[in-house]
């Protein structure tokens, strides 16, 4: 890159310091920010505290049941006499990935659909947002509920992959992003058609560009902040659609441990070991809010003028 | 002349929908553009002149076919763009270029002033990239631009700078025409004569023809061969420059005139400045269009619009009550 | 107006029947099938009985062959027995139905209640410490996991201090109408915590948008009294956004229903689609989400046509029609 004249550098400094103070402004994104590093530097490390501990996520043991916290077990042992510490490092894992994963998923889908709804308007505009708003106005709980109980050998899958702990996790992602897109959608489209109407869009039309090119290259570039910003708040929802699935034994499946699934049995639980039942259910508390004063700060620091959810 | 003319528009009209009223019902339609005709000869220069609103940027767009036009047609080398199939528009898409009114809103912000001023190679497949590059980094210096600035963002220039950068793209294909909506308005008047200058150079050096649209006389002055003035969607006169600036026939290129100073051609032509506003483009008056404002106004401008039609020396007025036809011709008008 | 009406019933019934086929053939792809039951239930069976069943049931039949017979049975009022509750389905749902309505209708009485007051009072005193912390409890409120608040307050309050009943609706042997109100408190508590906050946010946003409108600005600077121009003006014009989307968010308050009545075993339509779904029920499984589904949707013409009416900027008959 050539130097830049002191007046110019300025210039591009202003716009990033302009966000950074916007978003730094926002104390309560900036904590959560750190926190979700943390969490998230946490489950990178589960394996790490396992091998410190020198205990097995996985390794039931009877004798070890419901004990209180010690130097080996810092939180104490489940009902299976399995370390609560590394589970929750290791369920951390998987519910951050799955958050993440489905949330991706669905902000590719959205997007999608925004730009086609918000760039081709007319017939195709009505009919892909008739769906979203479908889409949005659907009990859907209970329908992912049935989505997440369909037996997957009845469409074709062989016995050993559909009852495999890993295709759960898959489709876990899959069937919540079939749900989750339409906040993405929505705002995509509203960028899109304002975007669209800008001049260097039209001067792209009269170089000769064609729709495909318009929208990857001179709307999508353009549109990244509102992505960013509904993908963000989108992965406290997805989180929390995750943990209520696998809580009720529909998600995940052990003996992949997930917040929501360390919980499936905590009704029996709630007399011998309530503290079994705190702490999963508080760290998906945690997560989500923190995600979603994250996806509050960055909408803040993108767009002021955004009226909140 | 014989031969297709380079540029041949006829009739082009275009209303825009105004949004749905309530209950379904249609609010009416803002009559933009109507009956548009002309012709523009390879290598030269139309200014299309009239005040703001006129119409002047709906008319570019529809000629650079990126409004669909409720009537008419353009014609560019002969024939219709609307008529071809997709492969072929786009290829006649390359030898019309254009520059828009606004050079902050026309350079796409997230890309760099390499990939802005590439892009319309990179659309129509030319060369290899490094090919393009050089091709790229040539056009720049062409413009007055600094090829090392290529690797930088829109937002980084000036007002001024950026219009370069809106012509190196215009002009990195070698088109044949340029319609250039109000390139100077957003300039400083210093920066205006730079660009305007730069314009003509390129126009001798390549052979360019312009469709040059502007409110300012005075740049029609020093860069047009003929003028197109429109009033509220309509052309009311098209004339050779120097034949217009001796003598307007249109009473309100009379008038536009009388309200700018033109530099180089003594005091201002005689004349008074419009009275009343410029009358609302959905309710269009009847008859001829500028009659409630015209200070020759006859009974019948009331009722009928009147028929574009040639003076017999070079000009077209839309008029029932011209100014007199000039005692002699000025020599720049004969071809 | 009634033109529009009539379309969007249109729509909404075009919907419902492709909704109806959707579930009809998810459900058929859930584990087992009634034949399998059987089987389970009488080991006398050999394979060839199962399949001479399935032929008299008509279950090998092609799935949209299917779909149309019940579909043409269910037109005529016939939905089909529960197999959990060995009753026709339609017996069955009243009385869940009507817990659900008490269990909904208070909790979101309540929310309503406390999310204007506080929405309005964060809106006009905007980014005071009040606002601040309603803005908290808000997104705690919409951030928590209602499955796990549901078995926090039984802790806590069924078990340390063992206050109010974790389950059920009534005691055994009937307890009046006080035990009644004693087995509605934690339910309610839950799905009310699980709503308020966006209703608290919906109220703040509609109300900040509206206070930077002109006319308010105007009547405050003419010296209007401030709290009228806000409670009365300001809060009538922020209705119109506030109801829509309260509306609109039915689905998700039907969702946290559903896992609270699960959560307390409290015999609602959520649990009762819950329990038909996991266990293999059905004929009331498809009955109880269709009827979920309608509802939603109900819900939603129903915020359309208010915002329609409410709002005059807005056409009925353009296909450009806004939404909020
Ligand atoms: N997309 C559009 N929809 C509706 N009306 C438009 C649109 N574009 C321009 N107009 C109207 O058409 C008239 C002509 O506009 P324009 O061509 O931009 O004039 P000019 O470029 O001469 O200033 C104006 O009254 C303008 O408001
Ligand atoms: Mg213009």
């Amino acid at each position: 890159m050539t130097a830049l004249p002191p007046a110019l550098i300025h210039v591009r400094r202003g716009m990033v310091t302009l966000f950074a103070r916007r978003f730094l402004d926002h104390r309560l994104a900036v904590a959560s920010a750190v926190v979700l590093a943390l969490l998230a530097l946490l489950a990178v490390a589960a394996p790490v505290a396992e091998w410190a501990l020198g205990v097995d996520a996985n390794a039931v043991s009877l004798a070890a049941r419901f004990l209180p916290p010690s130097a080996t077990h810092p939180l104490g042992t489940d009902e299976l006499g399995r370390d609560l510490l590394a589970r929750l490092l290791y369920g951390g894992r998987v519910s951050l990935i799955v958050g993440l994963a489905a949330a991706l998923a669905s902000a590719v889908i959205g997007t999608v659909i925004g730009l086609a709804a918000g760039y081709y308007g007319g017939k195709l505009d009505i009919v892909l947002m008739r769906l979203t708003d479908g889409v949005i106005a659907l009990p859907l709980l209970p329908l992912l509920i049935v989505l997440a109980a369909v037996d997957l050998t009845k469409i074709g899958l062989p016995e050993a992959l559909a009852r495999d702990a890993d295709v759960s996790l898959y489709r876990m992602v899959a069937i919540i992003a079939l749900v989750s897109w339409t906040t993405v959608a929505r705002l995509v489209r509203g960028a899109t058609l304002s975007v669209r109407e800008r001049e260097f869009v039209l001067a792209a039309t009269a170089c000769g560009a064609g729709p495909l090119r318009i929208m990857t290259v001179h709307i999508l570039p353009n549109v990244v902040s509102p992505i960013i910003v509904a993908t963000t708040l989108s992965v406290g929802n997805v989180i929390l659609l995750e943990s209520v699935l696998s809580f009720l034994g529909l998600g995940i499946q052990p003996p992949i441990a997930s917040w929501g699934n360390m919980l499936t049995g905590a009704q029996e639980l709630i007399w011998s070991a309530p503290e079994l039942v705190f702490w999963p259910g508080a760290l998906i508390f945690l997560t989500v809010i923190a995600f979603n004063f994250l996806g509050d700060g960055l909408q803040d620091a993108l767009d002021p003028r955004a009226i909140a959810r | 002349m014989n031969g297709t003319p380079l540029l041949r528009v006829e009739g082009l009209t275009r209303h825009f929908p105004l949004g749905h009223g309530l209950f379904g019902r249609r609010a009416g339609r803002v009559h933009a553009l109507t009956e548009l005709s002309f012709t523009l000869a390879t290598g030269r220069t139309l200014a299309l002149v009239g005040e703001s609103g006129c119409g002047k940027t709906t008319a570019a767009r529809a000629i650079a076919g990126l409004y669909r036009p409720d009537a008419g047609r353009v014609l560019f080398k002969g024939s219709d763009l609307a008529g071809l199939p997709r492969r072929a528009r786009k290829d006649a898409r390359r030898a019309m270029q254009m520059v828009f009114q606004d050079p902050f809103g026309s350079l796409n912000p997230r890309l760099t002033v390499g990939a802005i001023v590439g892009e319309p190679l990179v659309i129509h497949r030319v060369g290899t990239r490094a090919e393009r590059r050089a091709r790229v980094d040539d056009v720049m210096r062409g413009v007055g631009l600094d090829p090392r600035d290529g690797q930088r963002y829109p937002h980084e220039f000036s007002g001024g700078q950026r219009q370069r950068i809106a012509i190196a793209r215009a002009l990195v294909i070698e088109p044949d025409l340029i319609i250039a909506d109000e390139p100077l308005s957003a300039l400083d008047v210093s920066i205006q004569s730079q660009v305007l200058n730069l314009m003509k150079d390129l126009q001798e050096a390549r052979g360019l023809a312009f469709l040059f649209i502007t409110h300012d006389l005075a740049v029609v002055d020093t860069f047009a061969d003929e003028v197109a003035v429109m009033y509220l969607g309509r052309l009311v006169e098209l004339a050779p420059r120097d034949r217009l600036f001796a003598a307007p026939r249109h009473p309100y290129t009379r008038t536009l005139m009388a309200a700018v100073p033109v530099p180089g051609r003594g005091k201002r032509a005689p004349g008074s400045i419009p009275a009343g506003e410029v009358p609302s483009p959905i309710t269009p008056p009847p008859g001829c269009p500028f009659h409630p404002r015209c200070p020759r106004a006859l009974p019948v401008c009331r009722a009928e619009m009147p028929e574009l039609e040639d003076d017999g020396g070079g000009s077209f007025v839309a008029c029932h009550n011209p100014e007199p036809p000039p005692a002699f011709m000025p020599a720049g008008n004969i071809r | 107006m009634t033109r529009y009406i009539i379309q969007r019933l249109g729509e909404s019934a075009v919907v419902i029947a492709l909704m109806s086929f959707l579930i009809y053939a998810l459900i058929g792809l859930m584990p087992g099938d009634p034949i399998d039951l059987m089987i389970s239930s009488d080991p006398r069976l050999t394979p060839a009985d199962a399949a001479r069943l399935r032929a008299v049931y008509g279950l090998d039949r092609p799935l949209l062959e299917r779909y149309l017979s019940w579909a043409v049975a269910a037109l005529g009022g016939d939905f089909g027995n529960s197999r959990l509750h060995v009753r026709p389905v339609l017996d069955v749902m009243p009385t869940f139905l009507l817990n659900t309505v008490k269990l909904m209708g208070l909790s979101f009485v309540i929310s309503v209640t406390v999310a204007i007051p506080a929405g309005v009072y964060a809106a006009a005193r905007q980014n005071s410490r009040f606002d601040h912390i309603v803005n908290l409890l808000c997104f705690a409120g919409i951030s928590v996991p209602v499955f796990w608040l549901a078995l926090m307050l039984i802790i806590v309050f069924s078990v340390m201090i063992p206050i109010l009943p974790a389950s059920g609706v009534g005691s055994i042997g009937g307890g009046g109408v006080w035990d009644a109100v004693r087995h509605l408190v934690l339910p309610v508590t839950t799905l009310t915590i699980f709503s308020i906050g966006s209703y608290t946010r919906f109220v703040r946003a509609a109300m900040i948008e509206v206070l930077r409108q002109d006319y308010i600005r105007t009547a405050l600077a003419k010296g209007a009294g401030r709290a009228r121009v806000i409670w009365v003006h300001a809060l009538r014009n922020a209705m119109i956004p506030v109801v829509t989307v309260v509306a609109l968010s039915f689905g998700t308050l039907l969702s946290g229903a559903l896992i609270t009545e699960t959560m307390f075993a409290y015999p609602g339509m959520g649990k009762l689609i819950y329990d038909s779904i996991m266990g293999n029920d059905y004929n009331m499984a498809l009955v109880t989400l269709l009827f979920a589904t309608a509802v939603t949707l109900a819900a939603n013409l129903l915020a359309d046509i208010a915002y329609a009416w409410l709002d005059p900027r807005i056409s009925y008959g353009g296909s450009e029609g806004v939404r909020p």
